[in-house]
């Protein structure tokens, strides 16, 4: 809460400045409450009717089905893997960032010659166009033309070529390799709260001879706490809105190997015709991501409060 | 390199000098460790530029700078990339800004609560609300128009907006409202003329993201444009491989327009970047 001043005195004046009349009130939230009553509320709710619905893009000839769409939903094998794989890619985010993203964001923290240059070079492509980037993954991956099968061919590894795309264990791999690539965010809120830190317990261990990577993970990974949950939870929320980075790799394939909820839901919806069924796969999509989205707020409202 | 343990001292919380390593060898381990990663993050950027040369090596890139693809050239893609990212950046600044404002300085009964609404809405994913997005852009009369495509992002965007203006109004002491609003000035000539200029740090991390976003979105385009000639350039990523992926010959031509359909958000994160990173890192919360 934000602290209210005392009453009486010179601050009643004050109080009474900041209550808005109405038509104060309607200039400042009206655009933002007519935004959100269009985009969110009528949304959610026409999604919500929907779900329960079949019907086809056109929106004519709705007839309702009750929960039948939801019933057929939890049964597709399919839409259960998607859910898991979502899950499974955006773990492997995680640890990635906590790992992999930590260490670079500590290196490129502890003075290296072109600290600009380097963190662009990790930063930038998760600023890109994501659908870019996984293009340029699938042309690089591609078994006869990529450039990774022709260099293994060059140097004489012929054996190592693979159909990286096609085979379906490589194709998921595919996927986790660039989760992994777009590790930009995570080392962008590291490197923010380590311009923080209070370093004055590593200056200590420094003197006391103690090794980069011992002062890494014993001092400096324990102290960054609240950055660690910052970056489990965006990297949660973005692993549900990562249908680019597999649409325009594997395409969710091979044979709904690497479907995540991002593509089934907009396969379903762009189809054309299943766009009820499509509905509830979003419904309950929406309904996880509000559901992390709150668990965030409460953890950042937390964690302002402290400073 | 080891220092004098005083101007380490002196140095540290101002520059990153020297926090970490005992010896010049831990720090030449480290950095050699970082290289080696920025070299494999490079590689797709590398194939892409080699892939872009293959065959007819830069007649790829002029044919496609100078070609009509598949109804639409490089140049229009551009184009209506940055007009639906400038309405968008608009659109999303107009309401945020009024917004943050009045949360920072406005009291009123559940006003916490109705933050709390409008933030819970952060994460949503553009996959999920495809279906009434459709059905309102179509019901506006906005398909095929950049506003519908701009008001469809803004819609995703604008609960980053409001926590970002509102987080920055926060930390505009109230002083300078309160000597604005004794002096008669409404509070929308205060927000005018004393909040607005105030914030300009804010306001250009919020449009910077705004633009970049706005070119990072394939699905609303993808959804709402179906007029080719309307295509963005993250759209293009998706149009021009049915028309350059036929035959082996086009494969340089579809890498150099890969390599090219990056241009935009290319020169925008790189003049802004400062903005960006900043505006990112004091969301600290979104995707």
């Amino acid at each position: 809460m934000r602290s209210s001043p005392a009453a009486g005195g010179p601050d009643v004046g004050r109080r009474l400045t900041r209550r808005p009349g109405i038509g104060a009130f309607a200039i400042f939230f009206g655009p933002l409450i007519a935004f959100y009553a269009v985009f969110y509320f009528f949304s959610v709710g026409f999604l919500i009717r929907t779900s329960f619905q079949k019907v086809s893009l056109s929106f004519r000839d709705a007839t309702n089905v009750g929960l039948e769409n939801y019933r057929l939903l939890i049964d597709d094998p399919r839409f259960i893997d998607a859910v898991r794989n979502n899950l499974v890619f955006a773990g492997v985010a995680i640890v990635a960032a906590m790992t992999i993203g930590f260490f670079i964001s500590v290196a490129l923290w502890s003075g290296v010659r072109g600290r600009a240059l380097l963190y662009a070079v990790f930063l930038l492509p998760t600023l890109m166009p994501i659908a870019l980037i996984a293009a340029v993954f699938r042309t690089m991956l591609e078994s006869r033309f990529g450039s990774i099968n022709e260099f293994l061919r060059g140097v004489g590894l012929d054996a190592l070529a693979q159909r990286w795309l096609i085979d379906p264990d490589l194709a998921y791999g595919v996927i986790m390799v660039m989760f992994v690539y777009l590790i930009g965010l995570p080392i962008l809120y590291y490197t923010s709260n380590l311009s923080i830190i209070n370093t004055s317990a590593l200056e200590s261990a420094v003197l006391d001879g103690a090794n980069p990577l011992r002062l890494m993970s014993q001092i400096l990974f324990p102290i960054m706490r609240n950055t660690h949950k910052t970056v489990t939870l965006s990297t949660v929320l973005m692993s549900f809105r990562a249908f680019d980075i597999v649409f325009f790799s594997t395409g969710g394939g091979p044979a709904g190997r690497t479907e995540i909820t991002g593509t089934y839901v907009y396969n379903y919806t762009t189809s054309g015709i299943k766009v009820g069924f499509g509905s509830a796969a979003a419904v309950l999509v929406l309904l996880v991501s509000l559901i992390v989205s709150a668990v965030q707020l409460r953890i950042y409202r937390s964690a302002g409060a402290q400073r | 390199m080891m220092r004098l343990t005083g101007r380490r001292r002196a140095a540290a919380g101002r520059d990153s000098e020297d926090r970490l390593y005992r010896s010049r060898l831990d720090r030449t381990i480290m950095t050699t460790l970082l290289i080696a990663m920025a070299v494999l993050w490079l590689v797709p950027i590398a194939s892409a530029i080699d892939r872009a040369l293959v065959f007819n090596g830069w007649r790829n890139f002029s044919e496609v700078i100078t070609g009509d693809i598949g109804g639409i050239t490089l140049w229009q893609t551009y184009w209506n990339s940055f007009a639906i990212a400038a309405l968008h950046a608009v659109m999303v600044i107009a309401v945020s800004s009024l917004a943050g404002y009045g949360f920072a300085k406005f009291e009123f009964r559940g006003k916490e609560l109705m933050y709390y609404v409008t933030l819970v809405f952060l994460a949503v994913p553009a996959t999920s609300v495809l279906v009434p997005l459709f059905f309102i852009t179509r019901e506006l009369d906005l398909r095929d128009t950049y506003l519908g495509v701009a008001m469809a992002e803004a819609s995703l965007t604008m609960p980053f907006g409001v926590l970002l203006m509102r987080n920055f109004a926060d930390t505009i002491p109230d002083t300078y409202i309160e000597a604005a609003s004794m002096d008669g000035a409404s509070h929308l000539r205060t927000f005018s003329g004393v909040f607005l200029p105030m914030s300009r740090p804010a306001l250009l991390s919020l449009g910077s993201l705004s633009v970049m976003w706005s070119l990072q979105d394939f699905l609303f385009p993808a959804l709402l444009l179906s007029d080719h000639g309307k295509t963005t350039a993250a759209q293009a990523v998706f149009r021009f491989k049915e028309y350059l992926a036929v035959t082996p010959d086009d494969i340089g031509k579809y890498n150099a327009s890969l390599v090219l359909l990056a241009v935009p958000a290319l020169v925008v994160v790189v003049a802004s970047l400062r903005f960006i990173t900043r505006g990112l890192a004091a969301g600290g919360i979104k995707e």
